[in-house]
């Protein structure tokens, strides 16, 4: 009994740590929707980018230096912030006010752009993202949690944290969230709404930094880290599209589930629930509550 | 030019109504079909074409179906749909189901293909039916990702249901149709089944969007609150683009498992489905014509870089020496000079058309030379071997793949389609201006 | 407006001017078809596999070739999809390739009935269907290695050994990836649960197989198996070996299948110390310490080039792809010698691979003895296991329980 009550805990401590780690992928997504509107099917290979260049930082002469690992982040911060702006200025312009459709599927051309570069450039091999961190994993009383996963559960409360104080008390943040609200109003009163759009997406691009490199170091780099993307959607359907604190607690359920129902359901199917949970959840929550636990419910208008 | 509306009198409703109206729509339209259906398998027959250009013939003739079902949607309904694969992989498992499982008594032989056609596309309409329902609540973003849900979901379904599946292998042998008694096996009568059924399906989708039901998805696509308002049942109307659609998608499954003589899901996965996204967006949403050019083209893409990067690498790594940077300058000077002599001499804008047309064209050549020389010299070691080539290739494939999408939806939303009709319009009032 | 139409004409010339180009095969060369995936999901096997096919092509070629005849190799990648992957195989047909490397288990699936129309063999070395190892019933496809049923069963009898001798009692794990090529042994495995007296449990990944900490925690925590037997590619072993290690399960209690088993896998779970004790199933030799390496090496310093990274990092898939080229064009000799000196045709080559005998590159491939019965050459392999930051070789070429094999080739041929 007391093993199976701690095999239960087991899977929701584990459920809940890759959780957080999906809604650190999920919070670049809704900064993305939150303030432009747009909806990003490449978030995935955004964070595959900016692994690489944080995986191509460290394969250098700084493997193994105390300070390599800033010096990656700090590589994979500009790549994905200059990727960003220069993604915001030559696709998402032209592209405004567009149907939905047409920001999809530039988003989706995007994502296999990126998907064919690392190969041209840098070689197909997977690299590796060597963090100073323990390979054995951490004690934390009821549960041994992996270090990377651990680190992952930090970055993202510390940038939900981040991003709520910023968009809740900077200027800044007011300002975008003005610009999310209503576009006309907030260029009348004298915000400009470009550069807050650029800004966005720079936002987004760091965030993306930030989950590059730990789910990098995590599963290694190559081209089929993109498909972590996938997970982004039910978490955000979860928690609504624009909801800071909605990708948190989707990520939460998502992993949870997924890992309840891999320990639970798994032995009776023969394998493959935890691929199936979180779309199964996804379409129950759209048919019930599309726009999720906390999204801002949209009024269409004619 | 050679077209003129004015003149073409209808004296029947029959000839007013009928798809091909204007002399020279039909006599475009029978030149295409005569193309396809008799130049291209006579050229294949006395050895001017190879045989393996009819495969990729066919595999566009099923595309076409698949992407007219998609447009339907996409296009005509306005439903984003991403799980258009799955409805193919419905299909293909049906025909693999029924030629294995239904005794072969009945039939003398596996069931014949007029009857696992239909079924398998019934079949998908089913479940595109199934998943056209959240269309009612979900509009927009939140039915694209539950439309991506349902691939996933359709596709687990398969894989982990042995009844469906056949086994733990997941992949059903399917024998080749028989007309006749004959076996359709070579790819010349593939070539023509294939053909049959494209032709079918496109027929079928113009005499569609012309109908009444055409013109209520059209409402739908426009405005689906007014549609709903002027009376159109859009719950009923939605259902039936998705059970279209899937059922045209269930048909592109059936004839693509007769094609491969396999069913296995991993042929349809969501790759799948964003190529056919792809190729409607390229072609041009909401246009038959347009559905048509963009398989073409998504089709032959890979191809197309394939050959180029391969002919292009071939030269590199037997001419080494003329991609040397130096050579690359002289080539550009020697092409570039008189070009920019004559833009200095006179504004681009101001050239007729045909000059600048020509000027553009021999203009390609050093912009070309310059851009693969600055690639060799980036990259030239990648260039060492064939293998190298072949890496390039995909990941090339991809990038261009990426890079034209973002065109075609930054440049010409319409697609292919629009490019079209503007070269048409010209040529209409040719000499004209307008 | 002119912009558009400019485009048209330049994509209509362009489609013309490919439409009629076309390779002309030259004299004294045979052409093989070889199909890659280099950007789709196993690119991690491709991209050090396929170079190395064309490395040892090379080889033969600048020692004469085939009895004379030059070989060419025509690569297309196929990403892993099948479309492509039949279309590639209308192009080998169209250059007069008189063989096809085919790459991919769904893609070979696909192109059973094509090879058999065409009369082109096809190898499928470490994937495929096992039941293609039935000579009779697919007459043009070769496995040529162990199938994935040879590899259970060898993994069980390594067990055995392991586990000192006796499996009665004991819990063995099976974790695989969740596509038919993971559920293909599980009937297998079974059939050996039942014989041997061991009790086994399933554990299937789903794709992408990137994070798989539920299943492991399932495993360690819960079942607590004597042995683990995992059969898992492309991104998933990596993963799997961190978990394992992450949860405290000894490595040297799993033993992974052929695709687990590489170099890239080791780096990629985090390093040589953290797999050690890690078995792993080969079916070409690890590590570069054979004649033809040697071979190659040499030829490479005579063109003054560097040697390839990937033959001194990555040289499981490395030999592999050496082995594959290797044994496919022992096959063409022997379709040459007994045409005399003739251009052999694809039939031709596909009766000569059923003549390959004792071909064992020095060591890197097994002793494989492919008869019309048996295509798979004997379901040979070896266990290497990583230690002290390399893989050491554990066990000799073997085969094990051939008799359960047979059974079950007998059994899929009824179907």
């Amino acid at each position: 009994m007391l093993e199976e009550l701690s095999f239960i805990v087991a899977l929701i401590m584990e459920g809940a740590s890759i959780g957080l780690m999906y809604s650190l992928i999920a919070l670049g997504f809704v900064l993305i929707y939150k303030a432009t509107d747009a909806i990003n099917f490449a978030q995935g290979e955004f964070v595959m980018l900016a692994a690489y260049g944080g995986a191509v930082t460290l394969a250098g002469s700084l493997a193994g230096t105390s300070y390599g690992f800033i010096l990656a982040f700090l590589a994979a911060l500009v790549l994905m912030i200059g990727f960003s702006f220069a993604l915001e200025r030559t696709v998402l312009r032209p592209l405004l006010g567009r149907p939905v459709i047409a920001v999809i599927m530039a988003t989706i051309g995007l994502a296999a752009i990126f998907r064919g570069l690392p190969p041209i450039t840098v070689g197909a091999s997977t690299k590796t993202v060597p963090l100073p961190i323990p390979d054995t994993p951490i004690d934390l009383w009821i549960h041994r949690i992996p270090a990377i996963d651990l680190l992952g559960v930090v970055v993202t409360l510390l940038s939900v944290a981040v991003l709520t104080w910023f968009f809740r008390k900077s200027r800044m943040g007011v300002a975008m969230r003005a610009v999310a609200d209503n576009q006309q109003v907030a260029m009348a009163m004298g915000i400009n709404v470009e550069r807050y759009f650029a800004i966005a997406w720079a936002m987004a691009g760091i965030i993306a930094a930030l989950g590059g490199i730990i789910w990098g170091s995590k599963l290694g780099v190559d081209t089929q880290l993109a498909l972590v993307g996938l997970k982004v959607f039910p978490v955000v359907i979860l928690g609504g599209l624009d909801s800071i604190a909605g990708a948190v607690v989707g990520g939460l359920i998502v992993g949870i589930c997924e890992s309840l129902a891999a320990g639970y359901l798994d032995p009776y199917v023969g394998g493959g629930t935890k691929d199936f949970a979180p779309y199964v959840i996804m379409i129950i929550m759209l048919m019930f509550k599309p726009y999720g636990l906390f999204g801002k419910r949209k009024i269409e208008r004619i | 030019m050679f077209h003129r509306e004015a003149g073409t009198f209808k004296t029947s409703y029959a000839k007013d109504m009928a798809l091909f109206p204007l002399p020279i729509a039909k006599g475009a339209a029978a030149f295409f079909l005569a193309t396809v259906a008799v130049a291209i398998p006579a050229a294949v027959l006395t050895g001017l074409m190879h045989e393996y250009y009819l495969t990729i013939f066919t595999q566009i003739f099923i595309a076409i179906v698949g992407a007219l079902g998609l447009n339907i949607l996409v296009g005509w309904t306005g439903q984003i749909s991403i799980g258009h694969a799955a409805f193919m992989s419905v299909g293909a498992y049906t025909v693999g189901n029924l030629v294995t499982k239904v005794p072969h008594e009945i039939f003398g032989g596996p069931m014949p293909f007029w009857l696992t056609i239909p079924a398998g596309g019934l079949m998908a309409a089913l479940i595109g039916t199934v998943v056209g329902i959240p269309s009612l609540r979900i509009k927009g973003t939140y039915l694209a990702i539950a439309t991506l849900a349902s691939q996933l979901i359709i596709e687990w379904i398969i894989n982990h249901t042995p009844a469906i599946s056949g086994g733990a292998g997941a992949s059903i042998q399917v024998p080749r149709p028989t007309l006749f008694g004959n076996e359709l096996k070579t790819p010349m009568e593939i070539y023509y089944f294939t053909l049959f059924f494209a032709v079918v399906a496109i027929v079928a989708t113009m005499n569609l969007v012309r109908s009444r039901i055409g013109r209520a998805f059209v409402a739908i696509r426009d405005q689906d609150i007014a549609a709903e308002i002027i009376g159109i049942n859009i719950f009923r109307y939605k259902l039936l683009s998705f059970a279209i659609s899937s059922f045209y998608a269930g048909v592109c499954g059936v004839l693509f498992a007769y094609y491969s003589s396999i069913a296995n899901y991993e042929a349809f996965q969501i790759n799948i489905s964003i190529d056919y996204l792809a190729m409607i967006i390229i072609g041009g949403l909401g246009s038959v014509l347009g559905t048509i050019l963009g398989v073409i083209f998504v089709q032959l893409l890979p191809v197309a870089i394939r050959e180029v990067v391969t002919a292009y690498g071939g030269y590199v790594i037997a001419n080494p020496e003329q991609m040397q940077l130096d050579s690359l300058l002289r080539t550009l000077m020697i092409w570039g000079i008189p070009l920019l002599v004559l833009l200095a001499v006179r504004r681009f804008v101001s050239l007729g058309f045909w000059t600048r047309l020509i000027v553009t064209l021999l203009a390609i050549v050093p912009a070309a030379m310059t851009a693969l020389g600055v690639l060799t010299y980036l990259f030239g070691s990648q260039f060492a071997n064939t293998s190298a080539l072949s890496a390039m290739a995909a990941s090339l494939k991809l990038i261009i793949f990426g890079m034209l999408i973002i065109f075609f939806l930054v440049v010409e939303p319409e697609g292919l389609a629009r490019l079209w009709r503007n070269v048409r319009n010209y040529f209409r009032v040719w000499p004209f201006s307008y | 407006m002119w912009k558009s139409g400019l485009k048209q004409l330049a994509a209509a010339a362009g489609l013309l001017g490919l439409m009629s180009a076309g390779a002309v095969a030259q004299d004294k060369e045979l052409i093989i078809g070889m199909q890659c995936d280099r950007t789709g999901p196993t690119q991690i096997v491709g991209t050090t596999l396929c170079p190395a096919y064309h490395d040892y092509v090379a080889l033969i070629n600048s020692k004469g070739g085939v009895e004379g005849w030059k070989i060419k190799v025509i690569e297309i990648d196929h990403e892993y999809k099948v479309p492509p992957a039949m279309e590639a195989h209308e192009r080998f047909k169209k250059e007069g390739a008189i063989f096809h490397s085919v790459y991919g288990t769904p893609q070979i699936a696909a192109l059973a009935k094509k090879l058999e129309e065409d009369k082109m063999a096809a190898t499928s070395p470490g994937f495929g269907s096992a039941a293609a190892a039935d000579g009779k019933r697919f007459p043009y496809i070769f496995p040529v290695a162990a199938t994935y049923w040879s590899q259970a069963t060898v993994a069980v009898q390594f067990a055995k050994k392991q586990l000192g001798g006796n499996l009665k009692g004991k819990k063995i794990a099976y974790i695989f990836f969740d596509n038919p090529a993971g559920k293909e042994p599980i009937g297998v495995l079974e059939d050996l649960a039942k014989a041997e007296g061991f009790q086994m449990r399933t554990f299937g990944v789903p794709s992408p197989g990137i994070e798989m900490g539920a299943q492991i925690l399932d495993i360690t925590g819960r079942f607590k198996p004597d042995f683990v037997i995992a059969h898992l590619f492309g991104r998933a072993p990596a993963v799997a070996i961190k978990e394992l290690k992450g949860k405290g399960f000894p490595l040297s209690k799993v033993v992974g299948f052929v695709w687990a088993s590489s170099e890239a896998d080791i780096l990629a779970a985090g390093g040589w110390n953290i797999a050690e004790g890690y078995h792993t199933l080969q079916y070409a030799g690890v590590g570069r310490d054979y004649q033809v390496i040697r071979d190659i090496e040499a030829m490479y310093k005579a063109q003054n080039k560097e040697i390839p990274k990937q033959m001194i990092d990555n040289s499981v898939m490395y030999n592999r792809g050496i082995f594959q080229a290797a044994i496919q064009i022992e096959a063409i000799r022997l379709a040459v010698v007994a045409k005399k000196g003739e251009k052999p045709t694809g039939q031709d080559v596909r009766d000569a691979f059923e003549r390959v005998k004792n071909f064992t590159l020095g060591g890197l491939a097994p002793p494989l003895a492919i008869t019309p019965e048996d295509h798979e050459g004997g379901g040979w392999v070896q266990v290497w296991t990583v230690k002290g930051g390399k893989f050491v070789k554990t066990t000799d070429w073997q085969q094990a329980y051939r008799d359960v094999i047979k059974k079950h080739l007998a059994d899929e041929a009824k179907k």
